[in-house]
């Protein structure tokens, strides 16, 4: 998708979407807040893994973090400052741990990321626990519709970084690693930098969407943010979507959310199945997501 | 704290829960080792298993013990079915080993959320247990329940029998080849495609009895799967891929592990432990899972 496109095109569907929830009624404005929350992560998520290849199941550590700083300071600092709070604490953890996670590659890499965002949770769990402190109520929080508009930004402006970067000279470079690491460093791209600054980039955005989201629950509880269905799904819609630009995250969010919103009323349990039968349809029939589908038909 | 650290009863704990560990570890060595699929489904096994277990205890009053080679045989049919509907194709095209082990773990993940959640959607997620042979036998300090007797003999059995099974019989020396490496296997005139079949039910086989086992000593829920899932990947880490006896071992090992650190810490600390020493031995073996053999 060319640039001039994308710029006109975020902006129109960012006003749609925020139209439909000021006048459609609140089930709409909920619809279009997970909407933007799931284009936000999978827009930030593919920034990193769609790029080099390294498939996180981690990203949950990013959001619960971020919600994470909003429970804790909520009250205490303005709402402006914990968002961009949440996100700073998201980033750092991830410079933390990127140098000896990054080391591993391949699947070794997936399975690593899940086991590690499951040892943050037990961990925050216990310290939790030992405080005294299980869950917490966050009262006064702003409306749905302000929080909408907020989720609104930080969606685009993810879409907008993954867009730019997928074509600056740092996205080459990313690319070129996903493609063969050491090919990669013999010709010059130095893959420890990049692979660094392309994870902790990745859970910027992820961190201030949790602080956003806390917001919006108002009850706060360390097992839910820090879910890994949260990593599955930003997953299954990037792999169900196509990761190969901008767009495949925005149609595999769309498609899920709408699946959601269909099956959830009837459980959430048949709402599960199916993501994790289109999964594995996806991976069987079109490794390349809804993006490949559309682009084999024309040829 | 000492006469705490060298009581018996946790002694038989750990042996206990060690004895499941290696027999877990032991399934998913013969389902990645031959095939390099990275099942993260194999904690849902041991689920299925369990749940096997209890609704036969509960519907028809015998043993599950009278059970096992019942559910071995469903284990080793979700076995098959996977590997005919899902990975005879993928294998069969000669693909890069990180790219089968790259999609087996998106369809494993597919295939453990649809598990978990029909059987959730059948049974609900209540934590369910039943009383099967809870009459206590004492030796000294010790006290055992006659069930948890049970489930250790039963699984110090397979592992014996398995162990037998792989060093002497040709069949078995087949399958180690194969763990070793995929193509000298092919070259010698190992019938690859037969040997991934039978690796492959034995080792869903043997996962579900000892979820059944397991069901004899613990409560069980449909989304108890991931914890035996990273636990048997800590077992051959810790034991190196295709190494049945180190597998073993490390299952005994994490089973000791587990215990100490429940009783002397908390409940909460197992999960930390299972995951912390999951995240070390990926990060201090960044060459990967292979113990052996490794192939770039």
């Amino acid at each position: 998708m060319k640039t001039a496109n994308i710029i006109i095109a975020i902006p129109a569907a960012a006003s749609a979407l925020y139209f439909l929830g000021l006048w459609a009624g609140p089930y709409w404005q909920i619809v279009a807040l997970n909407l933007t929350m799931w284009i936000a992560l999978t827009q930030s998520w593919s920034l990193f893994s769609g790029l080099t290849g390294y498939i996180s199941l981690g990203h949950a550590v990013a959001y619960g973090l971020g919600a994470y700083v909003m429970a804790s300071l909520f009250r205490e600092w303005p709402i402006w400052l914990i968002i961009p709070t949440g996100g700073v604490v998201a980033g750092l953890f991830a410079l933390i741990v990127a140098l000896p996670v990054l080391r591993v590659r391949g699947p070794y890499f997936v399975i690593l990321t899940f086991g590690l965002a499951e040892l943050v949770k037990f961990v925050l769990l216990a310290v939790d626990t030992a405080l005294g402190q299980s869950s917490r109520l966050l009262f006064g929080a702003p409306n749905t519709q302000t929080l909408l508009l907020w989720m609104l930004a930080l969606a685009a402006a993810a879409t907008l970084l993954r867009h730019h970067i997928g074509l600056s000279r740092f996205g080459r470079g990313l690319i070129a690693i996903r493609e063969d690491e050491t090919a990669a460093e013999t010709i010059g791209v130095p893959i420890t930098r990049y692979k660094v600054a392309a994870f902790a980039l990745s859970t910027v955005i992820p961190g201030m969407v949790g602080a956003v989201m806390a917001l919006r629950s108002t009850y706060f509880e360390v097992l839910q943010v820090f879910s890994p269905t949260i990593s599955f799904t930003i997953v299954t819609m990037v792999i169900i979507g196509g990761s190969g630009d901008a767009r495949g995250p925005v149609m595999g969010a769309l498609f899920l959310v709408a699946l959601a919103e269909i099956l959830r009323g009837l459980s959430p349990q048949l709402y599960l199945i199916f993501l994790g039968l289109s999964l594995v349809l996806f991976v069987i029939f079109s490794p390349n997501g809804l993006t490949g589908l559309l682009e084999r038909k024309p040829r | 704290m000492l006469d705490i650290i060298l009581s018996p009863q946790l002694f038989f704990a750990a042996a206990v829960l060690g004895s499941l560990y290696a027999l877990i570890g032991l399934g998913l060595n013969l389902v990645y080792g031959t095939m390099r699929l990275l099942n993260i489904a194999h904690g849902d096994i041991v689920m299925l298993g369990a749940f096997s277990a209890f609704w036969w205890f509960t519907l028809t009053g015998f043993s599950p013990l009278l059970a096992l080679p019942v559910i071995a045989a469903l284990g080793a049919m979700i076995g098959l079915c996977l590997y005919i509907l899902l990975f005879r194709r993928q294998l069969a095209q000669g693909l890069d080993p990180v790219v089968i082990e790259a999609r087996s773990l998106l369809l494993f993940f597919g295939v453990s959320v649809v598990i978990q959640n029909v059987t959730a959607l059948l049974f609900t997620a209540t934590p369910r247990a039943y009383r099967h042979l809870d009459e206590v036998f004492r030796i000294g300090d010790l006290a055992m329940t006659g069930s948890r007797i049970a489930a250790l003999a039963c699984s110090v059995v397979l592992l014996i029998a398995m162990l037998v099974f792989l060093k002497k019989t040709l069949f078995g020396i087949e399958v180690r080849a194969l763990i070793q490496h995929r193509e000298a296997a092919r070259i010698v005139g190992i019938n690859v495609e037969k040997v991934q079949i039978v690796a492959i039910s034995m080792g869903f086989g043997v996962t579900a009895v000892a979820g059944a086992l397991l069901s004899m000593t613990e409560l069980i829920t449909p989304f108890m799967g991931f914890r035996f899932t990273i636990a048997s990947f800590v077992v051959i880490i810790l034991g190196g891929l295709g190494n049945i006896k180190g597998g073993i071992m490390a299952g005994f090992l994490l089973g000791l592990l587990e215990i100490y650190a429940v009783t002397i810490f908390s409940a909460e600390a197992r999960s930390i432990l299972i995951y912390g020493c999951f995240v070390l031995a990926i990060v201090l073996r960044p060459q990967g899972l292979l113990g052996i053999g490794k192939k770039a």
